[in-house]
């Protein structure tokens, strides 16, 4: 029978239906809210520990009164402990490389001299950046040793920190932005396939496609509401990385939100696409999981897409995600605007919307077989 | 509106891959029938009431509803039809009223007309101690009700019930089908099939599909009268025996004896027309007046056509 797929009657009808599932539904609307708060919460402590007591090693070739300041001022700052003590720069470099510690420091034998002649005086602080939970605050607070001590070494002294292993120092606000993305393109993946494959698992759905209702407002009634509960989702999932992780948002808020609501659309276009496909709400959990790992993997959430093989990196950018973190990262981390990121913003807008076209048409063909 | 026929089909067909479901179907229903679609599982009920519901779409052939074309003119289609699917398909989670409310707005019936219907429907079903209460809380016969009276909103002049009263009890059942007689009545056809013969029975007209082939199509008489089900030569006893199954027995050794089934405390026998009653009574040694001439039942007539399409003569 012919169908319209640009037909929107019967929208304001399922989306009468869809609040009162959810309204009857408390379990799943409470997770939907709850989930992604309990999630970055969990994400985000996780990689955002408090970094102290760094283990530290140190070479004084000095061994005057300037440089004993200054281990104690080391001692002092909390942030290292000075486990190790050595006597070449070998070992310094060894200590470091065989993970005892994650910090040594380089003190010259003229320190003291040079300070109290009135000279500059550097110390070298190496940093191990392999891990970048403790490079980053262990840069930062290596710079600052310096500050604490007394004059005439404080104006004097200046620590010099060079990151080992990882010049690109990715600092730890760098995984809690991204998460804002795995977390809307989960949930909103979720709870659309699920409640279109549920309907037609229950045979709720031939009911409903015998009355004179559009395809397209079946399909904008059923993802309308998911939009909405992604969409705060998003705001919370703001809220709790600026509030609660303190990551300040550099960039334009409500470029921010204006795009995050672009990707939810491909979110849910994805969420159509794997509800067009499954049978069972079963299959629909196992295919919202076959999209969104590999989305996670390759879009550079957890692994430096440089660093990938050339066909992974391909793969990455016919992801959503990929775009969408570089975004996000761009926007609150180095405070991007439209004409810095306009290249993954067309990227991301057009992925997306491809998706739900594609998933639009899937799903109103297959409903009309 | 209203059309001289309500349903009409004419080579109406679907294969998937290999097999043929439904095979060059051609019925027509007029207004106020209620006509019984019949036969075994799988031989392509429900796959023709989706076709003629615009849920799954023919393989070839044609099919109307009031007049109006299956294939081109779908949206009408869908306002003349109303469709009472094999399982519960609405929505347990929410409440009658709301089940109904939601069904009212896909039917984009005007909120005054909305009330006045589910108003009317909620009186008709008897449903409206229940408005408040959850769907999947109502017991089987209830929620038959429901989804009836969902089917019916948008005054369909057609209602297609697949199995309406599978596995709801005696007393339901006998409800639901007053409810589709008042609807008969009102001149509304339905569709209807089921596997309980005594619903057949009451059916203006029966159908009987097998391997999606329909095998018989007409009312009961001309259904009793097919010449496959008593053949000629044959005439139909029922006999009444204390020991139905021990009489069963008996018969095998009986050359005259065509077929025999036992329905309850009787046995109906088919046997060559040189048999009277009196060598029945003896041959059994049961009383003279407990064997009668008989008509064939509905079930006999498909139980005979069933055996003559699996084991052809």
């Amino acid at each position: 029978m012919n169908r319209n797929a640009f037909d929107l009657r019967g929208y304001s009808a399922i989306i009468y239906k869809e609040l009162r599932h959810l309204a009857r539904d408390r379990v799943t609307l409470g997770l939907a809210v709850v989930l992604p708060v309990v999630q970055i919460l969990i994400f985000g402590y996780a990689i955002n520990t408090k970094v102290e007591h760094i283990a530290s090693a140190v070479l004084n070739e000095d061994r005057g009164i300037v440089s004993r300041q200054f281990l104690d001022a080391l001692r002092g700052s909390q942030m290292f402990d000075i486990t190790e003590t050595v006597a070449t720069r070998g070992q310094l470099l060894n200590s470091i490389v065989s993970g005892r510690v994650r910090a040594a420091f380089d003190i010259p034998p003229n320190l003291s001299a040079n300070v109290r002649a009135g000279h500059a005086a550097d110390v070298q602080a190496l940093i191990d950046g392999s891990d970048s939970t403790f490079a980053q605050p262990a840069y930062a607070a290596s710079t600052a040793i310096a500050d604490s001590l007394s004059p005439p070494a404080k104006a004097a002294i200046v620590v010099i920190p060079r990151v080992l292993f990882n010049p690109g120092l990715r600092s730890a606000n760098f995984l809690v932005p991204g998460l804002i993305g795995v977390i809307m393109q989960l949930i909103t993946m979720f709870l659309t396939s699920l409640s279109i494959v549920g309907e037609r698992e229950r045979g709720t759905l031939d009911q409903v496609m015998v009355t004179p209702i559009g395809a397209l407002g079946l399909m904008l009634g059923k993802i309308t509401p998911y939009a909405a509960i992604g969409f705060v989702d998003m705001l919370l999932v703001l809220a709790a990385m600026r509030y609660i992780f303190a990551v300040p948002i550099a960039g334009n808020l409500v470029l921010l939100i204006a795009l995050s609501i672009g990707f939810l659309m491909g979110a849910l276009g994805l969420g159509l696409l794997v509800s067009s496909i499954a049978r069972t709400q079963v299959q629909a959990m196992l295919g919202v999981f076959a999209l969104t790992l590999p989305s996670i993997l390759l879009s550079g959430f957890f692994f430096e897409r440089s660093l990938m093989p050339p066909l992974l990196q391909w793969l990455g950018y016919a992801i959503p995600l990929t775009y969408f973190f570089e975004i996000l990262r761009g926007i609150i981390l180095r405070g991007a605007g439209f004409a810095d990121l306009w290249v993954p913003i067309t990227a991301m807008l057009a992925l997306g919307f491809a998706v739900l076209i594609g998933a639009s048409i899937r799903f109103t063909r297959r409903d009309d077989a | 509106m209203s059309a001289s026929v309500a349903i009409e089909t004419r080579g109406l067909t679907k294969r998937y891959a290999q097999k043929t479901v439904v095979d060059n179907l051609s019925i027509s229903v007029a207004p106020g029938e209620i006509y019984g679609f019949l036969g075994p599982n799988g031989s392509g009920k429900s796959t023709t009431i989706k076709m003629l519901c615009g849920l799954v779409a023919p393989s070839a052939g044609a099919a109307a509803i009031c007049d109006l074309d299956i294939r081109t003119r779908g949206d009408a289609v869908r306002r003349s039809i109303g469709y009472m699917s094999q399982s519960f398909s609405l929505y347990g989670d929410l409440t009658v009223e709301e089940n109904l409310e939601f069904y009212g707005r896909a039917y984009e019936l005007e909120p005054h007309k909305r009330k006045e219907r589910i108003a009317v429907l909620s009186r008709f079903s008897q449903l409206e101690p229940y408005r408040k209460q959850r769907a999947d809380t109502l017991s089987g016969g209830w929620k038959q009700r429901l989804a009836l009276a969902a089917a019916l909103l948008h005054e369909p002049r057609v209602v297609f019930l697949d199995e309406p009263t599978a596995g709801i009890d005696p007393v339901a059942r006998r409800d639901l089908w007053d409810l589709l007689f008042q609807l008969s009545e009102q001149g509304v056809a339905l569709f209807v099939t089921t596997h309980y013969m005594d619903e057949a029975e009451r059916c203006t007209r029966v159908g009987y599909i097998y391997d999606g082939e329909l095998i018989a199509n007409g009312s009961r008489e001309e259904l009793k009268a097919l010449p496959g089900v008593t053949p000629p030569g044959t005439i139909r006893y029922s006999v009444r025996t204390d020991d139905p199954v021990h009489t069963l027995a008996q018969t095998r050794d009986k050359p005259y004896v065509r077929d025999a089934t036992i329905f309850g405390d009787m046995l109906h026998l088919l046997v060559t027309d040189d048999v009277r009653a009196t060598q029945l009574s003896d041959d059994f040694g049961v009383a003279p007046g407990w064997v009668e001439r008989i008509d064939p039942s509905l079930e006999d007539v498909f139980v005979a056509l069933t055996r003559a399409k699996r084991h052809p003569a």
